[in-house]
């Protein structure tokens, strides 16, 4: 079920959607449109313009603007792999091993950690984001998650 | 940084150092092992605990108010005592508190105490802020290390061989330590056998067990009043505590963070990263003690694997480093580390470790970071 991977059209959206009577739910509804591509929702701080990914619900970490001052700042999920890791062994049940993560520098600026989707991935090639669906529960809730993978 | 350098006006000594020693969860209590090592380093500095006026625990994981559950099973004195939170570095916070309060001539004999007995998750803060990050619980710090790693070895063409090497050197080391969790000689296939993430293996991760460490810091007014042992005391010339600050994007924080807190404290204590001949550093993971090795300035970027494989880090090289077995084989039961890094460091110092001497050390460097993320560095000399 893990890693089925989703082809989304412009019906899902910001949040959940239902289809059928399973609920499908994006795992980090507050950091991703789920759109086709996906989107990235970062913040822009409006008095000292540093844009962060993840967007903090408290304040600007660099010139310590509250969070009213900060804007939605949407990222392209897309960039360049700074680091990659294979787990083999993890503290929680999920993600099922072994997974593997990776360092990637943004185009739009932030660093981020994220799953890597698929085969190999090296330090230096290039990726995209990918949503991809895992069934959370029993009751069949799907829950839909951005990785990324290598641009073919 | 503003702020007058205590340590200069009016000096700070350890005087005494006690173990427990670190090993696997067990059905010791955490009264056992803090009592154990308290008694331990009293008796080392040959001080009576009436004299003690002051006590700070470096604890993670007990939960509320575990210094006088230990301490007045030596007698209820009625001192001072206050529990130190600050991550993996509890331990080092507790010993700059007794730093600070001995400088400030507050007190002339003050205890510093780290203890923890892990009793399941480590119950990180980071993790519940209310801040939702795409990777969620996939990366661990084991995790976040192997990350590291992976750029490391790439920037710099090191191996995996390479980067294993660090453990290889420290369970050796840790082979001769009696508090060590870790008492055995590894061969490099060994350690590079059992994966767990990326370049890490089990033998490139410290064991979380339990355990205890102390020391005593006195003045010289402490020293004089009890009679103690000058020779054995060594002066504490550099406590400095700094917090991550904002990076450019994609720099280490871990290594980051050590360059500037290492740079405050080299500055404190009038030295240069060369004067070191001794030191202890945070390697809760291999690629640590090379990241580390180079943010303190021991080595240029790049160069620490090398060094680490042609044996100038060893015990007899140009400057022992992690001389206990570190974190990797020593252990790290969280709150005792950093306490039992400044018990190793004076015991190097006094040139009383034994098959583990480097020889000639006169100054020597305590390492912690911490989740948070914080960084404590303890300069310290044998006058």
């Amino acid at each position: 079920m893990w890693r089925s991977r989703l082809r989304c059209g412009p019906f899902y959206d910001y949040g959940s959607v239902f289809e059928g009577c399973m609920t499908t739910q994006a795992r980090h509804p507050h950091l991703l449109k789920l759109t086709d591509p996906p989107i990235m929702l970062g913040h822009r701080c409006t008095r000292c313009r540093r844009v962060a990914f993840p967007p903090d619900p408290y304040g600007c970490e660099k010139c310590g603007s509250q969070h009213a001052d900060l804007e939605e700042f949407v990222l392209e999920a897309k960039g360049t792999v700074r680091a990659v890791a294979t787990v083999h062994r993890h503290h929680h049940a999920s993600p099922p091993t072994p997974f593997t993560v990776a360092v990637i520098d943004l185009v739009g600026g932030p660093v981020i950690k994220a799953i890597v989707a698929g085969g190999e991935v090296r330090v230096g090639v290039a990726v995209e984001g990918v949503l991809v669906e895992d069934v959370e529960d029993p009751e069949g809730t799907v829950m839909v998650d951005l990785q990324f993978q290598v641009v073919t | 940084m503003t702020g007058s350098n205590v340590l200069a006006d009016r000096p700070v000594y350890v005087v005494g150092i006690g173990l427990h020693p670190y090993q696997r969860r067990s059905d010791t209590t955490y009264v056992a092992l803090g009592v154990t090592a308290v008694r331990s380093a009293l008796r080392d500095a040959d001080i009576a605990w009436p004299d003690v006026e002051a006590a700070y625990t470096g604890t993670a994981l007990l939960g509320m108010g575990s210094s006088r559950v230990m301490l007045s099973r030596l007698g209820a004195t009625g001192i001072p005592m206050t529990q130190v939170e600050n991550a993996s570095a509890s331990g080092s916070s507790a010993v700059a508190q007794a730093c600070l309060e001995v400088a400030a001539g507050r007190s002339d004999v003050v205890l510093a105490l780290g203890v923890d007995k892990p009793r399941g998750g480590l119950g990180a803060a980071p993790g519940h802020a209310g801040i939702d990050n795409l990777e969620g619980g996939a990366v661990v710090p084991f995790t976040h290390f192997a990350l590291l790693a992976s750029e490391y070895m790439h920037l710099h063409g090191v191996t995996a061989d390479q980067v294993a090497r660090v453990a290889l050197k420290n369970h050796r080391n840790g082979a001769s330590n009696q508090y060590a969790q870790r008492q055995k000689v590894r061969t490099l296939e060994e350690i590079l056998t059992e994966p767990i993430s990326g370049a890490m293996t089990r033998l490139q991760c410290c064991p979380v067990g339990e355990g205890a460490a102390a020391v005593v810091i006195a003045s010289e007014e402490g020293i004089r009043r009890h009679d103690l042992d000058r020779s054995r005391a060594i002066r504490v010339v550099a406590s400095v505590t700094r917090t991550e600050g904002l990076y450019d994007e994609g720099v280490g924080i871990d290594a980051a963070l050590t360059a500037q807190t290492g740079a405050a404290a080299f500055n404190e204590a009038g030295i240069e990263p060369s004067d070191i001949d001794v030191l202890e550093v945070h390697d809760a993971f291999a690629i640590e003690e090379l990241l580390y090795a180079e943010a303190l300035g021991l080595c240029a970027p790049g160069e620490a694997a090398a060094l680490v494989e042609s044996g100038e880090f060893d015990i007899g090289g140009r400057c022992a480093l992690s001389p206990s077995g570190g974190l990797l084989a020593m252990g790290h039961p969280i709150g005792p580390t950093g306490t039992g890094q400044i018990a190793e460091v004076v015991r190097q110092l006094r040139d009383e470790a034994g098959s583990r001497q480097q020889p000639n050390a006169r100054t020597g460097l305590a390492h912690m970071v911490g989740i948070g993320a914080v960084c404590v560095v303890h300069v310290l000399r044998k006058d």
